[in-house]
């Protein structure tokens, strides 16, 4: 499973990374996309080239239009073409290994981009899955409620991230649940995470409870939304802390209304400017297993051990909206929408 | 009506008929609905008493199901799939199949969305009155071109409609997420907002205690003149009449429920957060002991109940619903007689659009805001619905009432089991049992009524 | 030679042009000449039975006269003037009636919802008037089938005398010019059968003129006052009954022949007559 040693420290890192890599000059640094028709890979691209071209490194990239086949082809492309690093996006993790192999033995180094490849010679770059499910805990416990009637609306069943989640959720709210502080009321998971489903569990958790429910910790900001609208019904929104996971332009709006508590951010901004600088270092010639850090992780499939960076996300709550809006991730206007003048120090 | 199958005309074996059969007969009503209304009080019943074992609560038998609160969402969540079931009713009756119903509303709930949050709003300003009106309406015409589309691609294009729909099923969802990106789109329009049943901000989404008695006695009325006016058109043409006791057993029944219905969400009452701040926006003080402020009939119950009415009369009454059964019954007989069915297919498709499209403002307003994953797999749930509800797959033979009450049913199933807490997997494998269960009971009588 | 069988009690006054007459007719099914320039004609108050073994192109050519197929080939004219047939509402429209070989009955509705169907009765407000349409349904059935009660079921659970009672009821309703029966009585019993011959009589004396599929020969030489015998696809002759004698148009049937007292067609086999 997860080594957890690395998270926080690699968040801090990655940040002061840049100037380290200043001598790298004159790399090649590739990505293959496994389908670059998806809006948020272009923000990844932004990130990475920016940061690649920064150093005076240079960036190429192709795109695999959602062919595993095509991918292969693009990454030994990509190698003839005297790549230094390669970042992939993987379409399919295990049908991309042969092209892992081939890159391996030609001496291209390989990082395996937000999709877990099982090389043991590629480094692996995410972010940290469970250490959401941990972080909205932690912020319900520090900024919301410590005790009383906990409803979970889980995400789909079927989904193994929804799990993830509720065990990082689950530890950390285990000893306040242990000590009787915390009861769990209503656990559910939501077919699809859809947030009208996650509408009508959240309808039903009230009515078994009458209304006695202190604290929501939802999965994401889709069924948020859900739950929000099903407490607002009810007269509890704004009383009642809801979590949720995305950085959802409506969650943010309503973390400026103060009827969400959270919305756990993963900037792939972040994610794509990380990989970057380390796609630089690798291609300077250090060893992925001295990256700054750097741990180890067998948590997929096949257990096989690889060298890994897991990035923490970002909590946003009320207080920390600013930043959302200085990256440029949502206009103040969306964020602000409808808030009370003076009540959010983001919005004035 | 051509579709009701009992005669009390020619009935050999009088004598010999059970009391039940007799009062069927005397009454002629279709003892299918019974079995299903049965059906649903058995579940109701049962999931209350289950609820009071394991919580307790103020239902009828101490759970927490038969509350008025939580029949009142039980029929604000049904509203939705009961809206588009009686579409699909329709076009399952013509033989076909529309697969694309909650992709289409997946993508009129965003283009509303996109339309009040992103264009009107910003254009007339924030909670203008006109911005819900015009949304709705180019929504619904939205979902039936969408639906007409569909429609002459079937009729004209001659590809089977299960092809068609299932291309719009996957087509239409990809439009939804190209339209915001996978973003949600939020807060929708406040009076929009009306529509999902949900309160905006004081103003409740509901008609209140009032009002809803004064519907509840019109409809009695309506139901009183109904079996007056059949009395009479069966006189007129000498036909046999319908026993006098039999008459008033209808309309005494048929009151009751109307006025039972109207009774349980008069019962329900705002919830003190929502009196709270309604008494401190208008300044009215509340005693301590609370204020009971009746909801009565919800907007999105109504909008169904209404195009339930609409739908059935359209179905019974007019040449179109006559043309839709002929249609199923033999599709080449009725080209024969002269109906132009590839005319009658396209709109039956576009009003099954447009269907969808009142579906996804009320889905949409009452999330109070659209995703496009709104309607995923609701195509399932208003098929499984009107097959619940007695409509046969071959074609020609479904009721709209009886589509509704399979909605009404199965959302009564999983709502029980969500109060019960019960596991989604398991939710999952009831619902599927209960749509396998009912239509093998469906064949099971139908064989024995033959 | 000629052995007339028959004296017929009506007489056809065929001076003016024909009511009906298809010219040079065919249709193919994919490589099967269904109907192979075919030629036919009727006169207002005339009776014209069609003859020849299954699958001739019987029903085939009157279902291009009533729109249910559309013509590859030749023309139609009604009292002399050219008309075009493309559906069936085009046929309606010019008073064509028929009783389909298969009954073309919606199953799953009442025998009144399909003597109406396409068609139907309205109240003042645009609404279905089903009272009315059981009501006159009624009648109608009262002429035809007087056993008949069974007005509230699905005409799928009618016997098939009932279902072709229905059937033909809905093609004498409309107050036809023209009328096609493909095979009516087939499913009949003799009172029904009478009652339909007589029917026939009674229509063909207000002036309506009738083809009449048949494989009874009796029947044939009883109602009508002229007979066309078509054999795969083509017109064997058309003779007067009277001008005929049962063995005779067996022979057309059966062999193609075609005798003295018949006008041959193009499907009559050569160097054998006279
Ligand atoms: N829709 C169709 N598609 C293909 N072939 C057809 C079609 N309708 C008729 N045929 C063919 O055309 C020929 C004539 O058929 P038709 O039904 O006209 O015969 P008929 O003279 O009415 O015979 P019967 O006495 O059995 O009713 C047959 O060979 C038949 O198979
Ligand atoms: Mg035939």
């Amino acid at each position: 499973m997860y080594r957890k040693i690395m998270t926080m420290a690699a968040g801090a890192l990655v940040l002061g990374l840049s100037t380290l890599s200043a001598e790298a000059a004159g790399k090649n640094i590739c990505v293959s996309w496994k389908t670059f028709q998806e809006e948020r890979w272009k923000t990844d691209e932004a990130a990475i080239k920016a940061v690649v071209e920064g150093a005076g490194n240079k960036f190429f990239s192709a795109d695999a239009q959602g062919s595993a086949a095509k991918q292969q082809a693009d990454i030994e492309g990509l190698i003839t073409q005297g790549c230094n690093v390669i970042l992939v996006v993987a379409f399919d993790s295990d049908a991309i290994l042969p092209a892992f192999q081939a890159a391996a033995d030609a001496g291209v180094k390989m990082i395996s981009y937000d999709v877990l490849v099982e090389h043991p010679d590629a480094l692996y770059v995410t972010f940290d899955n469970v250490g959401v499910g941990r972080l909205m805990a932690k912020t319900m416990l520090e900024k919301g409620k410590q005790e009383g009637d906990f409803a979970f609306i889980k995400g789909d069943k079927g989904d193994p991230n929804a799990t993830f989640l509720f065990q990082g959720i689950m530890e950390v709210l285990k000893p306040n649940m242990d000590a009787g502080k915390i009861k769990n009321v209503c656990e559910t998971f939501t077919d699809g995470w859809k947030p009208d489903a996650a509408q009508k569990n959240m309808e039903q958790c009230l009515t078994s409870v009458n209304n006695k429910v202190d604290a929501v910790i939802s999965e994401n900001d889709g069924m948020a939304g859900g739950v929000v609208a099903a407490l607002e019904a009810q007269g509890l929104a704004g009383s009642v802390p809801v979590t949720g996971q995305d950085g959802d332009k409506a969650a943010l709006n309503r973390v400026a209304l103060g009827t969400q508590l959270v919305s756990v951010w993963k900037d792939s901004r972040v994610l794509g400017k990380a990989a970057a600088e380390f796609a630089n270092m690798i291609a300077d010639g250090k060893a992925a297993a001295e990256l700054p850090g750097v741990g180890k992780f067998s948590g997929g499939a096949k257990g096989v051990e690889v060298n890994a960076v897991l990035i923490p996300p970002n909590p946003v709550t009320k207080d920390k909206l600013n930043e959302v809006i200085e990256a440029g991730w949502v206009s103040k206007d969306e964020v602000c929408a409808g808030v009370a003048a003076g009540s959010v120090p983001a919005c004035n | 009506m051509s579709m009701a199958a009992t005669d009390n005309t020619q009935t050999p074996a009088m004598a010999q008929e059970g009391a039940v059969t007799r009062f069927l007969r005397a009454t002629e009503i279709d003892s299918r609905m019974l079995g299903m209304i049965g059906a649903l009080l058995v579940i109701w019943i049962g999931f209350d008493a289950a609820s009071a074992f394991v919580r307790g609560g103020e239902g009828l038998l101490g759970g927490s199901f038969l509350t008025p609160r939580n029949l009142w969402i039980l029929l604000v969540q049904t509203s939705s799939i009961a809206v588009m079931t009686t579409g699909m009713v329709l076009i399952i009756v013509m033989r076909h199949i529309d697969l694309s119903v909650g992709s289409i509303l997946g993508f009129t709930a965003v283009c509303i969305g996109t339309m009040q949050v992103y264009w009107l709003g910003p254009l007339v300003g924030v909670g203008h009155p006109a911005i819900w009106i015009i949304t709705l309406a180019l929504g619904l015409a939205l979902g039936a071109a969408i639906g007409a589309f569909h429609g002459s691609l079937i009729a004209y294009f001659g590809i089977p409609s299960f092809i068609v729909t299932l291309g719009g099923l996957i087509v239409w969802r990809g439009a939804a997420w190209s339209v915001i990106r996978g973003e949600t789109v939020a807060p929708m329009d406040k009076n929009f907002k009306l529509i999902g049943g949900g309160i905006s901000g004081i103003t409740p989404g509901s008609i209140g205690a009032i009002a809803s008695w004064i519907l509840g006695l019109v409809i009695c009325a309506a139901i009183v003149a109904m079996i007056y006016n059949g009395r009479k058109q069966r006189k007129r043409f000498n036909f046999a009449l319908r026993p006098m006791w039999a008459e008033y057993v209808l309309a005494v029944a048929g009151c009751i429920v109307v006025l039972g219905v109207t009774w349980v969400v008069n019962a329900y009452y705002w919830p003190k957060g929502v009196v709270d701040r309604w008494a401190q926006q208008t300044g009215v003080t509340v005693p301590p002991e609370g204020m009971n402020i009746a909801f009565g009939y919800s907007i999105p119950v109504l909008i169904a109940l209404g195009i339930g009415i609409a739908m059935t009369f359209l179905a019974n009454r007019t040449r179109f619903g006559r043309y839709i059964y002929a249609i199923g019954g033999n599709p080449e007989a009725a080209e024969l007689a002269g109906i132009n069915t590839r005319k009658i297919t396209v709109l039956v498709f576009a009003l099954m659009g447009m269907l969808a499209a009142v579906s996804a403002s009320i889905s949409s307003a009452r999330l109070d805001s659209a995703t496009n994953a709104l309607g995923q797999f609701d195509e399932l749930y208003v098929i499984a619905a009107a097959v619940i509800g007695g409509t046969s797959l071959a074609g020609g033979l479904g009721t709209i009432y009886g589509a509704m009450l399979g909605a009404l049913v199965m959302q009564s199933l999983q709502s029980g089991m969500t109060l019960l807490n019960f596991e989604s997997a398991t939710k999952d494998m009831v619902v599927g049992c209960v749509l396998v269960f009912a239509v093998w009971i469906d064949q099971v009588y139908r064989r024995r009524v033959k | 030679m000629s052995k007339p069988s028959h004296k017929h009690p009506t007489h056809v006054e065929r001076a003016g042009p024909p009511l009906i007459e298809m010219k040079d007719i065919s249709i193919a099914f994919g490589g099967i000449k269904a109907v192979d320039h075919a030629s036919i004609d009727l006169y207002p108050g005339e009776v014209v039975g069609l003859l020849g073994h299954n699958g001739a192109g019987k029903s085939t050519l009157i279902k291009i006269l009533s729109g249910a197929y559309r013509r590859d080939h030749g023309e139609i004219f009604i009292n002399g003037g050219k008309v075009e047939i493309n559906n069936p509402r085009d046929a309606k429209a010019l008073g064509i009636e028929t009783i389909y070989q298969t009954l073309a009955l919606a199953d799953n509705v009442d025998a009144a919802a399909n003597l109406y169907l396409g068609r139907e009765l309205r109240t003042r407000f645009g609404t279905l008037d089903d009272a009315a349409m059981e009501a006159e349904c009624r009648k109608v059935m009262g002429r035809l089938n007087p056993n008949f009660r069974r007005f509230k079921e699905p005409v799928k659970e009618l016997s098939g005398g009932q279902r072709q009672s229905v059937a033909i009821a809905r093609a004498i309703h409309f107050n036809a010019r023209i009328l096609i029966m493909d095979e009516p009585t087939a499913a009949l019993g003799p009172q029904e059968t009478a009652q339909v011959g007589e029917l026939i009589k009674q229509l063909k004396a207000e002036g309506i003129g009738i083809f009449l599929i048949s494989h009874d020969l009796h029947d044939v030489f009883d109602l009508a006052d002229r007979l066309t015998v078509m054999k795969n696809g083509r017109v064997v002759g058309t003779a007067r009954t009277s001008d005929v004698d049962h063995d005779e148009v067996l022979g057309m049937i059966i062999a193609g022949k075609c005798p003295p007292g018949a006008v041959p067609g193009p499907g009559a086999l050569q160097g054998v007559a006279a």
